[in-house]
């Protein structure tokens, strides 16, 4: 039942998520509006419970399965966008890249250098 | 073999076909990585999304059908988004820390990813379609889901994106951090989750677990910002 009680959690932010999308007519999935309204409320409590953790975990390991039926699709729709994938390809690769390098540079030049105590944990 | 087809066709009017074979595969799937040695360049996902394309393609399941019952385990998108807050709420005190290095870095690096990849395929004919399934490219794929379909972009082309960008950002790490002597792992962790998504962060719990939890970080704050940044940056264009 500890599951099944955390699971209801997660659907009441994610219902209270769509009810805030329709409400306030946000861009937003309410997926998203769930999640940040369940993380101020666990910011709130101080702790997650048990059953919350409890169905939160397995569910997070699952995601991978549950993109699938999308990932598959590509597979599909490779006629549906002749003619597109030289620009598509050169935007994932380079742009990739780019934003790589990008990253890099500014934790390289905001992130305060490692103490020696960081060093010893790793 | 006509009357093996009009079977099929009349189990595929319930969703249970499409749930059971994405199961399946995604297990089979697993297997095979874990068989081959966990290889960075075809992650676990990628092998079970070619096996269910090859059953789909034997067996002459339509897409569309499949999809159609598919959508029944993809329900569980949602609650498994909200989950993703448990994580993110144990990483607050990450943040708290090294709140003002990842204010600064967090906003330019997550538009920059998709800027650079939309300005790219713009330079080259790409259709507003086109473009808006690959504006979420680094994001992780349940948060994407809701950008894309928000921006009017194809999420099986988004998908297909995610998975090029998270292999391409796990090589590209590497390839860098070895040109310039980058070790420090909250770095390359933060690098990997931002660019990466969860292809990124499974590669960062490799190097260690530093630069796991620091991906994990970057991964979530990404997602986080592009869903609230992407749609508005989208209407201010006027695509």
């Amino acid at each position: 039942m500890l599951e099944l009680r955390g699971f209801l959690w997660l659907t009441g932010f994610l219902l209270l998520g769509e009810a805030l999308v329709i409400w306030l007519g946000l861009p937003i999935s309410s997926g998203v509006i769930g999640m940040l309204a369940l993380t101020s409320w666990l910011i709130l409590r101080g702790h997650v419970s048990v059953a919350i953790k409890a169905a939160s975990q397995p569910l997070i390991t699952l995601l991978a399965m549950l993109i699938m039926p999308g990932v598959v699709g590509v597979f599909f729709i490779v006629d549906a966008f002749a003619g597109q994938w030289l620009a598509v390809g050169v935007a994932l690769i380079l742009g990739t890249l780019a934003s790589v390098a990008t990253t890099f540079w500014f934790m390289q030049r905001f992130m305060p250098r490692e103490t020696s105590e960081g060093r010893a944990e790793q | 073999m006509s009357s093996l087809a009009s079977l099929r066709d009349s189990l595929l009017i319930t969703p249970l076909p499409a749930i059971t074979l994405t199961i399946a595969a995604f297990l089979a799937g697993g297997w095979l990585f874990n068989r081959l040695g966990r290889p960075v360049w075809c992650p676990g996902v990628l092998m079970a999304a070619l096996l269910l394309a090859t059953t789909l393609a034997i067996t002459g399941i339509d897409y569309d059908v499949y999809r159609e019952g598919a959508g029944w385990l993809m329900l569980l998108l949602g609650p498994a988004t909200v989950a993703l807050a448990v994580p993110l709420y144990q990483q607050l005190p990450r943040i708290r820390e090294l709140w003002r290095p990842i204010l600064i870095c967090l906003p330019p690096a997550a538009a920059l990813a998709a800027f650079y990849a939309i300005g790219l395929a713009w330079l080259l004919g790409a259709t507003p379609e086109v473009l808006a399934s690959l504006a979420p490219k680094s994001v992780t794929a349940p948060i994407a889901i809701g950008i894309t379909e928000q921006l009017g972009g194809v999420v099986p082309l988004m998908m297909g994106g995610l998975l090029v960008t998270g292999v391409a950002s796990v090589a590209f790490v590497g390839l860098l951090a070895r040109l310039f002597g980058i070790q420090d792992q909250r770095v390359l962790g933060f690098v990997l989750g931002v660019n990466g998504h969860v292809i990124g962060t499974v590669r960062a719990f490799e190097i260690g677990t530093t630069a796991g939890a620091f991906a994990s970080l970057g991964m979530g704050l990404t997602g986080i910002f592009s869903a609230l940044f992407l749609p508005l940056a989208w209407r201010l264009l006027g695509l």
